[in-house]
């Protein structure tokens, strides 16, 4: 099957130009001027901007265990309309993938499914437990892309020492969830002067920060590869920032949410159970400090955390709803929106944030850049064009957001997967 | 008030002031067995008729008659209807109103409704032996069967008019007049 | 005085000095019926008031069952600890059941901070927030200061004392707010360990002294200590916490010697309060019962005769 990408603005990491595209089979075959090949289906890119296929290394898929809120089939459908053609899934699912049989099965469905890559993310420790390590060289050899007990951090420091050391034999990276359970407790929102003018058990800074510090140090100790999920506060990237100067094994990622909101918008949205996340939404300080850190590359990565939650969970009062926002579909309009069109950060940046960084941390041959010889993994995108975030507009099943109702700029209109359109905008 | 203009004066401060009088001795001359009276005057107006009523007797006759102050916000049938919530003003009934004739005392008789629910209420404090309504003015337009015993003046007015009596106690002013429509 | 237009009353820091004063104003006369021989009046006759409460309190529910029957409404007792709350059925899913009710108000008591938002869509019911989580306590703050204006005759330029566990409490909230609508100063005293974050910003001053704090008190709301909360973690025992936090006699003398002292009840005597004290506050806290009283039958009576055609969801 061949596809002719016409007079596109192709977005790489480092470089923009215009230029034609031609697709052969699951390959991106030639990039030049005027290609005059001829293809069985053609895409008049003019005016509209062709990216690499992003790659989320953060999602939750809720498979196997609570397919009432996404399965595999809406959350592929979800990622390719947000133009993902790459996601990773945690393992904090029911059972957890701490086995290489589910992550096996994973791979296969998503093959079945055939609308993008779905990579899980193995467990490190059994059912997530954080106390003996699962077998991480059959989950290797199943395919998972990285292991993470994501939801929890690995509160014992002996074994999370043990874990990053025995990660290395198999060049597998430890993805870290950062936080001090003793010091967030039964909190709900930030500690903050919002959360003390309302009584709402709160989640000072430093539990993350705290984490970061210390999985940082042991990573360094024992020169292990070590990624840091869902980055949200200033705190925590200040020590990130210096800790990158003698480590470049360290990497990192934020999530959209971090760089929108803050507890102020908590309070305006009349604490409803859907500004309700974890790490916490935090204060302003935090939300300039990460678009600062994304501009000068300290966080490598946007991933979504697409979190889903059923809608009667969401519904209830705040300090008793569940954590998490759905992503995949807003990731790239919320970014550049609020990113690109405001001069923080340009495309290619961006596209280094959620494709080439990804590309290079996870080690996926050939993907995170249009060059030939790579994979037609691609996302033609225009920026023009707005949308409002609405419950009947979305894919994912669970339509937990904060967004909701809310107009960004930046829609996808095709997502090519291996070299098949797998999402067209209608 | 907006909207409004006047259109006649029907009582002017002289005229108040001996009106005020005949009513006083309307009311001696209807029950000579004075102890048994009682005043109790509807807020807000009322309430100051009622205590003029009670000088001029004590100064035409020498008694002094219990007066009592209603409140009658909480016993309206139309709270749901009109617009905010309307202020509950002070309610002060300090004598025992069994057996008494009780003389209801308010500016205006119009649809009638407030001594509705100013019966209702005098009824929560005990059983008269009687209640006579004494109004300054009856301007018609009853919407239940109600009637004035004393009445100042009669005034025919369009349903639209609005009747304002004005007390120098509240108003700084005295006189009664009405209103019509600015068209 | 404006007009009263609000649908619900969930909290003081919603309420503009003009509403409070309004609702003090009515209470003021509400007083009286409770002194007639019939102690009703027909105003929300019809009207259907249940009491929600997902926490236990006699006090407040008997308060509030009690104002609503005097104005002649319906009363249902809806108590969750006894009920099917424990089988799992949610907060919401009790809302809506009691739906088929057709309630006029809810007078609602939970245990989940800033909840009654979320609430609020799932009635068409007017809500009286008779306490959510650590939020706010409006009825109780507004007693307080109701019995305090009754007492000074002014609640303008007082500085009032609250003392204790600040950060669990929703009655310091509601008070703060309040007190501070009429040009009041607000002080708070505790361990640090039971003062909110970033407190200040609440524009109090904070203390941890109690002797300093005192200096001058008009007013002195002492706050429970919760025995069953204080696990050691954030005072290591009764003895310690009564040595610095404890108002007695000799603390007591350096405040205004007319100073007003409060306390939103059951006491824990000799933690919270020195129980020589005993005398010079009976007769405030029976005042302070018949006050609650009077504000909760102002507050169902503003609540109970809003309009219902208009969508005003304040």
């Amino acid at each position: 099957m061949k596809i002719l990408i016409k007079k596109a603005t192709v977005v790489n990491p480092d470089i923009t130009f215009n230029a034609d595209i031609l697709i052969s089979n699951s390959k991106i075959v030639k990039i030049s001027q005027n290609i005059r090949e001829r293809a069985d289906k053609e895409i008049d890119a003019e005016g509209k901007f062709v990216m690499p296929g992003f790659i989320d290394m953060h999602t939750h898929l809720r498979t196997p265990g609570r397919e009432d809120e996404e399965d595999l089939l809406s959350g592929s459908q979800a990622a390719a309309k947000g133009g993902f053609t790459t996601i990773c899934c945690m393992s904090n699912t029911s059972p957890c993938i701490d086995n290489e049989g589910l992550a096996r099965w994973i791979i296969d469905e998503a093959e079945k499914i055939g609308l993008v890559d779905i990579l899980p993310i193995g467990a490190i420790t059994r059912d997530r437990k954080g106390r003996e390590l699962t077998e991480f060289g059959a989950l290797a050899k199943a395919g998972c892309c990285a292991l993470s007990d994501d939801g929890d951090s690995i509160e014992d420091s002996a074994i999370f020492r043990k874990a990053l050391e025995y990660a290395k034999m198999f060049d597998l990276l430890i993805i870290s969830h950062c936080e001090d359970r003793s010091l967030s407790q039964e909190g709900a929102m930030r500690e903050s002067f919002i959360s003390s003018k309302y009584g709402i058990a709160s989640i000072a800074d430093i539990s993350e920060s705290l984490r970061v510090y210390r999985d940082i140090e042991i990573a360094r100790y024992v020169d292990a590869r070590l990624h840091l999920a869902h980055i949200s506060c200033a705190k925590s990237i200040d020590i990130i920032r210096k800790a990158r100067k003698g480590f470049p094994r360290l990497t990192c990622e934020t999530a959209p949410h971090y760089f929108l909101l803050t507890v102020d918008d908590i309070e305006r949205g009349g604490f409803s159970g859907n500004y309700r996340v974890n790490p916490p939404l935090g204060e302003k300080k935090d939300t300039l400090a990460i678009k600062d850190a994304l501009k000068e590359g300290t966080i490598d990565c946007i991933a979504t955390d697409h979190a889903p939650h059923s809608f009667a969970e969401k519904e209830l009062p705040f300090e008793q709803a569940p954590c998490g926002f759905i992503g995949l579909e807003l990731a790239f309009s919320l970014a550049y929106t609020q990113l690109v069109r405001n001069n923080f950060i340009d495309l290619s940046n961006l596209v280094r944030k959620m494709s080439a960084n990804p590309a290079r941390i996870l080690k996926l041959p050939l993907k995170g850049e249009i060059k030939e010889g790579f994979v037609a993994d691609i996302v033609v995108v225009n920026l023009e064009k707005e949308w409002r975030v609405q419950e009947d507009n979305l894919f994912s099943k669970s339509k937990n957001t904060p967004f909701l109702g809310q107009i960004f700029k930046g829609v996808v209109e095709y997502t090519i997967h291996r070299g098949r359109i797998v999402y067209k905008n209608e | 008030m907006e909207g409004f203009r006047e259109k006649t004066c029907v009582l002017s401060a002289q005229d108040i002031k001996r009106t005020l009088y005949r009513l006083a001795h309307q009311i001696l001359e209807k029950t000579p067995d004075t102890g048994l009276l009682a005043l109790i005057g509807i807020q807000t107006r009322g309430v100051f008729i009622a205590q003029r009523l009670k000088n001029i007797i004590k100064e035409v006759e020498g008694i002094e008659l219990p007066l009592g102050i209603l409140d009658i916000t909480l016993y309206r049938d139309d709270l749901t209807t009109v617009g905010p919530s309307p202020l509950v003003k002070e309610t002060k009934i300090n004598f025992d109103i069994n057996d008494k004739v009780v003389i209801l005392i308010d500016d205006v008789l119009f649809t009638g409704r407030t001594v509705r629910a100013a019966l209702d209420e005098i009824t929560d404090f005990g059983r008269p032996k009687r209640v006579e309504l004494l109004v300054l003015i009856d301007r018609g337009h009853r919407e239940l069967p109600i009637r004035a015993d004393f009445v100042g003046k009669n005034i025919p007015t369009a349903k639209t008019e609005l009747v304002e009596v004005r007390l120098n106690e509240i108003d700084k002013k005295e006189e009664v007049v009405v209103l019509t429509p600015a068209s | 005085m404006e007009g009263w237009t609000k649908k619900h009353i969930i909290a003081l820091k919603d309420l503009s000095r003009s509403e409070i004063e309004t609702i003090f104003s009515i209470a003021q006369n509400f007083k009286e019926i409770s002194q007639r021989e019939v102690k009703k009046t027909p105003t929300l006759r019809g009207k259907t008031v249940i009491n929600l409460f997902f926490e236990n309190s006699t006090r407040t529910r008997t308060s509030f069952e009690l104002a609503a029957k005097r104005l002649s409404a319906d009363v249902l007792n809806f108590s969750s600890s006894a009920s099917s709350l424990s089988k799992g059925e949610s907060i919401i899913d009790t809302i809506k059941n009691l739906e088929s009710y057709h309630p006029d108000i809810l007078v609602v008591r939970i245990g989940l901070s800033a909840s009654l938002e979320v609430l609020k869509k799932h009635t068409r019911a007017s809500i009286v927030n008779a306490g959510d989580g650590k939020n706010e306590h409006p009825t109780q703050a507004l007693l307080d200061m109701f019995t305090v204006k009754e007492a000074k005759g002014t609640l303008e330029d007082l500085k009032v004392l609250i003392v204790g566990d600040i950060l669990h409490s929703r009655v310091a909230r509601s008070n703060i707010f309040g007190f501070q609508k009429f040009s009041s100063t607000v002080r708070v005293c505790g361990p640090q360990t039971l003062i909110p974050y970033e407190f200040e910003k609440m524009g109090v001053e904070v203390f941890y002294d109690l002797d300093a704090a005192i200096k001058d008190a008009d007013v002195i709301i002492m706050l429970r200590i919760q025995r069953e909360r204080q696990s050691g973690m954030f005072f290591p025992s009764i003895r310690e916490y009564v040595e610095k936090f404890s108002l007695t006699p000799a603390r007591i003398k350096k405040a205004k010697s007319n100073c007003l002292i409060l306390h939103p009840g059951p006491i824990n005597w000799d933690i919270e309060i020195s129980s020589t004290l005993k005398e010079r506050l009976h007769p405030l806290i029976l005042r302070q019962v018949e006050n609650g009283l009077a504000i909760r039958m102002a507050v169902l009576y503003l609540i109970g005769t809003q309009k219902k055609d208009n969508e005003n969801t304040n």
